[in-house]
């Protein structure tokens, strides 16, 4: 409370007497006030409670978007003197009207936290050095430009953040291509990568497809791996809400979460068989007829491939595999069929909502294939309450993946072709020139193969690349040698052991985040670490999407505290330093955008600066329904302009695939995107098995003469307003996967995790076969799930499962060093069932060790119901301690974080998803014993 | 006549916590004491629900009938506040209280080590921990900011039609399923 103490210490400097309070309270005063540090020259200095009132004199309300998760809720920051000094509700924002959570409701709090980390450090001789910034950018340029000529580009490996604005986002990732490497990477690839590839290649694109508000008019809502009341608590405003109208809600998750608590139904299903459960359902649809024929004839493709596997899949075989009982899952697949009439009446339809649950499992792009196709089975896309509603985890991760801070990727999921890297050169060259031959000549080759086109490496492995080892060898000309943690939690990566002696080999390590976090402190190493304080979200312009692909812009709040620095600054700093400062210096985070609402042409994000300031004045002219103005400067425009936004007049597009309404409204239809290039010619796309893969009545994708072509992708100064004013949609109208022909499965099938509690089972529903290069490092699959086949009996019978609270986020250094946060949620433990603890004679809130192949973790046992006897669970937000051994007095003073305890990914899986390299933090197998 | 009050539709409180962080940096309450804290019953189990438990400002308020130095009022639009130069943290409010709301705050610094061991508790946003301001028309932040509108707080008047109208179709709600 550092900077806050300022604004206490004036109240209490002034402070009215104690005995003149009883007499003022029986007064009163002449408006409402917020009661903080308005205390002091007179009962005038007051605070008002919302926007629609005038803040009193010195004091600014400033409006902004959470930080936490991806719901994206807006609040107004109280600035006194410069000093963010509390919070008032946003209450017509049309979101989350005023709603927040208890992390939302810190943010005045982390913003002035006093373990933020206040100038440059360096570790020398084992102790911590303050430096000036210069010192500190020329050191690390100086590394860069070292390691880069000695090992070549591919010897940095550049850990971006979900937390930066999309700006930042998009500049981070034009950042790696001017430092000529893939290997860049953030925390998608380890939240939602799968739901990415898996959402992409059943419908075409790779996001949420309704959004938040469009939840109320559902049916019935079934989450499915998510746990919303924790992890995007605002949601539940309008999910509570259907439920008000008669909707059904219905969860499904191995843990009796505080979401289940809240549901007409809950449904207990072991981790790890989504597939199964989901196949199930499908199954007994089709078998009972219920599925949407039309919709399946007109917009679908390769039902009958999808119908053969899901017929393996009886009530009986899912009990088997799942847990739910035969006669429940029936039941379940009936309501999904046929969701209470609620809100639509005879069109009520059901959506699907799912996150990491879901996600982080080695078979997570098929397990979002699954709900996509189970969707599409009953024709729930494009509709009002229907849909697949990806929930995101970080207020920005949803922009950071449209910009593809993602190692097989550039900027709107273009890829790395020839074709993508021109398009991108191209876009870059207006600003500052450059061609596509200077950037393809600061790439390395390997293998006779230039690696601009070649796939990095993730952050879900990105050690593997920095030990090299002959087990797993990496596929580039040498080893990583300097990584850079640029606002990345580590302890939310898997195998921590690896990551830390990573850590210790690296030449220099960087980190970049307002807290030091586990970058500076788990490494066992003298020297060769530095840490550079960034500013927090709040310190800067800039705008951020939320899972709803709805992009609000965020204000500065206050100018970044301490001797922090944004993100933009210090990668314009470093980017002069190493040569190319042109390409990164702009007047202001406006001209950003316009450079990336140029080129963001697959997703159409073309929402301007203007557009979202006018959007953020007018939100209270947005309805709380559907998120439309209906009145206003902004009538007929989307809260947020949700991609595809197609020109400066489009109103953005509420629901994806929605094909009832015209495309100049918000319609939308299936791309043609899905082609098997040797049979399709232009205007006649088919499927591998010669399939046509326009929907009835149909066409392909468009140039902006109207001809079928990839135009509208590429033609940069095309606003394709007349094909749109002719209702045609420039990216196609084409049709959904049922049948992915370019995937491992082409549908979803049942495998066994890798570490699963059924011998039997493995035999039945084996994992991948070990895969030689995924991205560029050696995946195994059933070489480890054949050793480990029998652990249940070998004594780890418990499934160890982990996921959020509702205190903390993401790798939690923000949230653990917040004084109320870590009140209400102190320490690290796991949870297990009464019946586990009975058996270890283990208390409520004793320590335990939990215990796996990888290590173990000295938790407190939190002894409950909420897991069933086979199951436990942990949250993933801790760090600081390592294996039972505090790491307190490693942090440089006064920034280690108020709450630590063991991570729980030190002891993970070592399994990762077969297509988007996704880590395995759902299913492995543990034992618990008493500390 | 306005009155003040809160009221909470339990069916819709998720125990995000938000009532809880906002009161404690709104009204600068130390580390150790809540002024609204959720309750859960039943946890883990088919019937958890959570609870916002804070001073519910009774209209017939025990607190003020068991203190014995007459530090607990009521004013006249029905917020019941401490005095807490008068409060000898004796802890009988805290006995008489149905909801446990009196908090007896200790190991207390700076400006709010005067009250240590005195009597705090919800003001409806009147007052902070440290008293010296005064507020006509309460705002409760709790309410204002709950991230699922289950806690509503504020004139009866505008509150009880939102609490009834929730209340009632949840009910109807869970009865059909039953």
């Amino acid at each position: 409370m550092a900077t806050r103490t300022k604004s206490m210490d004036k109240s209490s400097g002034i402070r009215l007497s104690r005995r003149t309070f009883t007499k003022l309270t029986a007064l009163g005063t002449a408006a409402a006030l917020s009661g903080i540090s308005s205390v002091g020259t007179s009962a005038a200095e007051i605070l008002v409670p919302a926007a629609s009132a005038a803040p009193a004199p010195g004091v600014k309300l400033v409006k902004s978007i959470c930080s936490h998760c991806a719901v994206g809720c807006g609040f107004h920051g109280v600035i006194e003197d410069g000093v963010c000094t509390g919070l008032e509700p946003w209450t017509d924002h049309p979101v989350c009207q005023g709603g927040m959570c208890s992390k939302g409701t810190s943010i005045a709090e982390m913003i002035n936290s006093e373990t933020r980390l206040k100038s440059p450090m360096k570790k020398v001789g084992g102790k911590w050095v303050k430096i000036s910034w210069t010192e500190a950018l020329d050191e690390i340029a100086n590394k860069v430009k070292q390691v880069q000529s000695t090992y070549g580009p591919d010897s940095i490996f550049w850990m971006g953040s979900a937390k930066m604005t999309n700006e930042e986002c998009y500049l981070f990732r034009k950042f790696a291509a001017f430092n000529g490497t893939n290997n860049v990477d953030h925390q998608a690839r380890i939240c939602h990568s799968t739901t990415v590839f898996g959402m992409a290649n059943t419908w075409s694109f790779g996001a949420m497809t309704n959004s938040w508000n469009d939840m109320r008019h559902s049916g019935l809502i079934f989450f499915c791996g998510e746990n919303a009341a924790n992890s995007h608590p605002v949601s539940m405003q309008h999910i509570l809400e259907a439920k008000r109208r008669g909707a059904k809600f219905i969860v499904a998750d191995p843990r009796f979460t505080k979401s289940a608590a809240l549901a007409d139904q809950y449904i207990r299903f072991r981790s790890g068989t989504d597939i199964a459960l989901i196949m199930g359902m499908a199954n007994w649809i089709i078998q009972n007829d219920w599925h949407n024929k039309d919709f399946i004839a007109e917009r679908g493709y390769g039902f009958d491939a999808f119908k053969e596997e899901a017929a393996k899949y009886t009530p009986e075989v899912v009990e088997d595999i799942t847990w739910v009982p035969a006669e429940t899952l029936k039941e379940l697949a009936y309501d999904w069929a046929h969701p209470p009439a609620a809100e639509l009446g005879e069109d009520s339809v059901a959506c699907i909502c799912w996150a990491m649950g879901a996600t982080q499992h080695t078979v997570g792009t098929h397990n979002i294939r699954s709900f996509a196709c189970l969707s599409a089975l009953m024709g729930y896309v494009g509709k009002p309450g229907g849909g697949c509603n990806a929930f995101r985890g970080h207020d920005n991760v949803q922009g950071a993946t449209d910009m593809c801070i993602l190692s097989h990727s550039l900027p709107a999921y273009y890829g790395l072709s020839d074709g993508a890297w021109k398009h991108w050169v191209g876009v870059w060259n207006r600003h500052a020139p450059v061609t596509f031959d200077e950037m393809k000549a600061k790439f390395a080759e390997h293998n006779g193969k230039s690696l601009i086109n070649v796939k990095g490496l993730t952050d879900s492995r990105w050690y593997e690349g920095v030990l090299n080892t002959d087990e797993f060898p990496v596929n580039q000309p040498n080893p990583v040698k300097m990584a850079f943690v640029w606002g990345h939690s580590l302890n939310s990566i898997t195998e921590m052991k690896k990551m830390k002696q990573a850590m210790e080999k690296v030449e220099l390590l960087v980190g970049v985040d307002p807290h030091a976090t586990i970058a500076a402190s788990l490494a066992d190493r003298p020297d060769g670490i530095i840490v550079l304080p960034a500013s927090t979200v709040f310190e800067k312009d800039g705008s951020v999407s939320n899972s709803a692909r709805q992009v609000q812009w965020r204000n500065t709040l206050v100018e970044p505290m301490y001797d922090s620095r944004t993100d933009y600054w210090i990668m314009k700093e470093l980017a002069t330093r190493l040569g190319f400062g042109a390409h990164f210096t702009y007047n202001s985070p406006e001209d950003i955008t316009r450079e990336f609402n140029l080129g963001m042409r697959v997703i159409m994000m073309k929402q301007s600066p203007e557009r979202l300031k006018k959007q953020q004045q007018y939100c209270a002219d947005f309805g709380v329904e559907d998120c439309q103005a209906k009145s206003g400067p902004c009538a007929g425009e989307y809260y947020g302009l949700p991609w595809p936004c197609w020109n400066d007049e489009h109103p953005g597009t509420p629901l994806l695939y929605r094909n009832d309404v015209p495309i100049s409204e918000g319609g939308n239809d299936f791309r043609t995107k899905f082609k098997d290039a040797a049979q399709s010619t232009p205007g006649n796309p088919v499927s591998d098995d010669g399939v046509s893969m326009l929907a009835t009545g149909g066409y392909d994708e468009l140039n902006s003469d109207g001809t079928p072509g990839g135009g509208w992708k590429t033609e940069l100064d095309e606003d394709f307003k007349d094909i749109i004013a002719q209702n045609l949609c420039p990216s196609g109208s084409g049709r959904m996967r049922f049948r992915a022909w370019n995937l491992p499965d082409f549908v979803p099938t049942h495998r066994e995790p890798i570490e699963s509690p059924r011998p039997d089972l493995i035999d039945k529903y084996p994992t991948y076969d070990d895969v030689a290069d995924h991205y560029r490092i050696p995946c195994k699959y059933k070489t480890i799930q054949q050793e480990r086949k029998n652990l249940v009996n070998e004594g780890f019978p418990l499934i160890l499962t982990t996921g959020r609270q509702v205190e903390h986020m993401g790798g939690g250094a923000e949230t653990r060093s917040c004084h109320y946060l870590v009140e209400l949620q102190p320490e690290m433990y796991a949870e297990i069932n009464p019946k586990t603890a009975g058996s270890i004679g283990v208390k409520h809130w004793d320590y335990v060790w939990v215990e796996t192949l990888r290590g173990r973790c000295k938790v407190r046992a939190y002894v409950t119901e909420r897991v069933n006897d086979q199951t436990v669970f942990m949250p993933y937000h801790w760090a600081g301690w390592f294996e039972g051994e505090s790491y307190a007095d490693r942090w440089p003073e006064g920034t280690c974080e108020l709450a630590l305890g063991d991570s729980v990914n030190i002891i993970c899986v070592d399994g990762y998803d077969r297509t988007s390299n996704m880590q395995e933090t759902k299913a492995c197998q543990c034992k618990v014993y008493k500390f | 006549m306005t009155t003040y009050k809160f009221l909470n539709v339990i069916e819709k409180c998720i125990n995000c916590g938000g009532c809880f962080a906002i009161c404690k940096d709104t009204n600068k309450v130390p580390h150790g004491t809540a002024r609204v804290k959720i309750v859960t019953i039943n946890e883990g189990v088919p019937g958890e629900r959570n609870i916002p438990v804070s001073c519910m400002h009774c209209t017939n308020p025990p607190c003020e009938a068991a203190c014995p130095v007459k530090a607990i009022e009521q004013r006249a639009d029905g917020v019941v506040l401490v005095d807490k130069d008068k409060c000898i943290g004796c802890g009988y409010c805290g006995w008489a209280c149905p909801f446990g709301a009196p908090q007896y705050p200790h190991d207390l610094h700076g400006a709010a080590a005067e009250y240590e061991g005195i009597m705090d508790k919800c003001t409806l946003c009147v007052t902070p921990f440290v008293p010296g301001a005064t507020l006509k028309s309460p705002q409760p932040k709790c309410a204002q900011f709950c991230s699922t509108k289950c806690r509503l707080g504020g004139d009866i008047n505008e509150i009880l039609p939102q609490y009834r109208e929730a209340k009632a179709r949840n009910i109807i709600a869970w009865q059909e399923r039953v």
